[in-house]
């Protein structure tokens, strides 16, 4: 079965109330499973301690983050990454974010004790935060730390990212370290945000060939970026034998997310959770962790990853939306939501230069496939 | 940027009385392919990989041999160039005569090289592409204050601005690239079209089907 890990202190990491990665996103879906006769029935776990958040973070940046937590004024914080437009500053953050960090983190321990095979944290997938400063909305690295337990309990983890954005916090933080393999499928760094994730960012010493980064044309839809997924994904992974998978599960990939420029639809999230799902059955005797990330568009994300909740408790998936929902959340749905779960076929206008698109990431997917086949032998 | 950021040093150099064997190790082993050459100190000429292959080639009129001094393969006199030399002007030498190196003299003392790579690196930094940042592509009209008026709506956003390249276009635009430290840079985008910016990148998005 399926554990799900949540608790109602997740809402305190609020950056407040102009920021896309609010925390209403986390309502509205919890309010549609309800809705769906699913009610979610979550595990609380414990905030991580300092310890914890020190074996990914340096101290001198978690003593920034504890400060400005206190409220102290440090004009300094901006070379932390903290108090910009993307990581305001917001009254206990330390203590909101260390709550994300243990859900992540007692997710982990849950699957070494064998008590669990899969777990979704509903919350959470700080990517983007470095060693030593918050980028992109991520304060601490919640999947870091919960990497780092497995490591250090024996296992090689497999870090699979589906988020819009390249996964670089968790390829910097174990870029060189040959038990941990990170994948990760973004829209192209030439253009997006952090601008890294390029094919020959592989790893570094005994590691090499460990950091794998599929960059995808903007505009690429479902078709294209399955085909790209499949023709890397079950490879690594079979080439790795991870014992876990900790999969980065953000929704932003989807074509009405307000960031990018990817065109996934919810059919696509769908094949690629099921996928996800049989690679674990192949490879890690079914053993997953699961954060939510990135996803901007209320009505898109509460759909996103109430297919994902239901595909992971091996539910059906319904398809009207209920009328109840839609009404109670109406003034952060917007004008785009329909009346079914999954989008209408088709979703959007076709956009010219498909194949010119799909043709391009066949190519970047060839040159990775070359450089990573040195590596496979 | 100055030449003196990015140069290399210390250098390996060789006296002029080595033989293009000798040097022909010394560039396999450090993985070199330029090597200026020095008689008492003065720097006299530069010794390229690609000078000793056509040097000692059985193709070429007089081949030289293995034991010959350095002196017959070297191009000399070599073109040089300042450390307080801006590095544009040190790539705009090294592409106008096709070579590959520049050594770095202060008066007659060689202080580094400047190589292909350097430059490389230099353009590295100069797009900002060596830290976390989104790339937002703007047409400027070609006239004064435009720059400012765009960085100035960028401050009052308060976003931070890691690089900005600006480049002339036929269409008598400046094309202007930024990489800015912003994950939200499509909102970032509409506004800048409200107030009648010409943004290039990112394009706006296709509406979905109701």
């Amino acid at each position: 079965m399926t554990t799900l890990i949540h608790r109602p202190e997740y809402a305190s990491y609020d950056f407040g109330p102009e920021h896309p990665f609010t925390p209403s996103r986390l309502a509205v879906l919890l309010d549609l499973l309800r809705c769906l006769g699913h009610p979610a029935a979550p595990v609380a776990a414990p905030a991580a301690t300092r310890e914890d958040i020190l074996s990914v973070h340096d101290e001198a940046f978690v003593a920034m983050v504890e400060a400005l937590d206190r409220g102290e004024t440090r004009p300094e914080a901006e070379r932390f990454g903290l108090g910009t437009p993307d990581n305001p500053i917001f009254p206990d953050m330390d203590l909101a974010a260390r709550w994300l960090v243990g859900g992540a983190l007692h997710g982990a321990r849950m699957l070494m004790e064998g008590a669990e095979t899969r777990v979704l944290q509903l919350g959470g997938g700080l990517h983007h935060a470095q060693r030593d400063r918050a980028a992109g909305f991520c304060l601490y690295n919640d999947l870091a730390v919960a990497i780092r337990a497995f490591v250090d309990h024996g296992w090689r983890v497999a870090y699979l990212d589906i988020d819009l954005h390249h996964g670089d916090g968790v390829q910097n933080l174990f870029y060189d370290n040959d038990q941990v393999l990170t994948i990760s499928l973004h829209e192209t760094g030439h253009y997006l945000y952090p601008g890294t994730g390029h094919i020959h960012e592989l790893g570094s010493g005994s590691a090499r060939g460990l950091s794998v980064n599929i960059p995808l044309e903007p505009f690429t839809e479902s078709e294209s970026y399955l085909e790209a997924f499949e023709a890397v994904v079950p490879q690594t992974l079979e080439q790795f034998s991870p014992h876990v998978l900790v999969v980065q599960a953000g929704a932003d990939a989807h074509f009405a997310d307000p960031l990018g420029d990817l065109a996934l639809t919810t059919q696509a999230f769908q094949t690629l959770y099921r996928r996800i799902l049989e690679l674990t059955d192949a490879h890690t005797k079914g053993r997953v962790l699961m954060t939510l990330g990135g996803g901007y568009e209320a009505q898109v994300v509460a759909r996103v990853w109430t297919i994902l909740y239901l595909t992971l408790m091996d539910l059906p998936i319904p398809e009207d939306l209920p009328r109840e929902w839609l009404e109670r959340w109406k003034h952060l749905l917007g004008p785009e939501v329909g009346r079914t779960l999954q989008d209408p076929k088709p979703a959007f206008p076709e956009l010219p230069g498909r194949e010119e698109r799909a043709r391009r990431n066949q190519d970047v997917v060839g040159r990775l496939r070359d450089s990573l086949l040195r590596y496979w032998l | 940027m100055l030449v003196k950021e990015i140069m290399r040093k210390p250098v390996t150099v060789i006296p002029v009385g080595t033989t293009i064997g000798e040097a022909d190790q010394i560039l396999l082993s450090r993985g070199f392919r330029h090597l200026p050459v020095v008689d008492q100190g003065r720097l006299v000429g530069v010794l390229t990989d690609r000078d000793i292959r056509f040097a000692t080639s059985s193709l070429c009129q007089t081949p030289r041999s293995a034991g010959d001094p350095v002196s017959l393969a070297m191009s000399s006199p070599p073109l040089t160039a300042d450390p307080l030399d801006p590095v544009e002007d040190a790539a705009r030498i090294m592409r106008e005569h096709k070579i590959g190196c520049l050594p770095i003299l202060e008066g007659a003392v060689l202080v580094g090289i400047l190589t292909g790579m350097d430059l490389l690196d230099a353009l590295m930094i100069l797009t900002g592409v060596t830290k976390p940042s989104s790339r937002l592509e703007v047409a400027l009209p070609d006239r004064p204050g435009e720059l400012a008026r765009l960085t100035a709506f960028l401050a009052t956003r308060h976003v931070n601005i890691h690089s900005i390249l600006t480049y002339p276009t036929p269409d008598a635009t400046v094309r202007t690239v930024l990489r800015v430290d912003s994950t939200q840079i499509r909102p970032l985008a509409e506004e800048l079209r409200v107030a009648e910016f010409t943004v290039l990148w990112p394009l706006p998005k296709p509406q979905p089907i109701p």
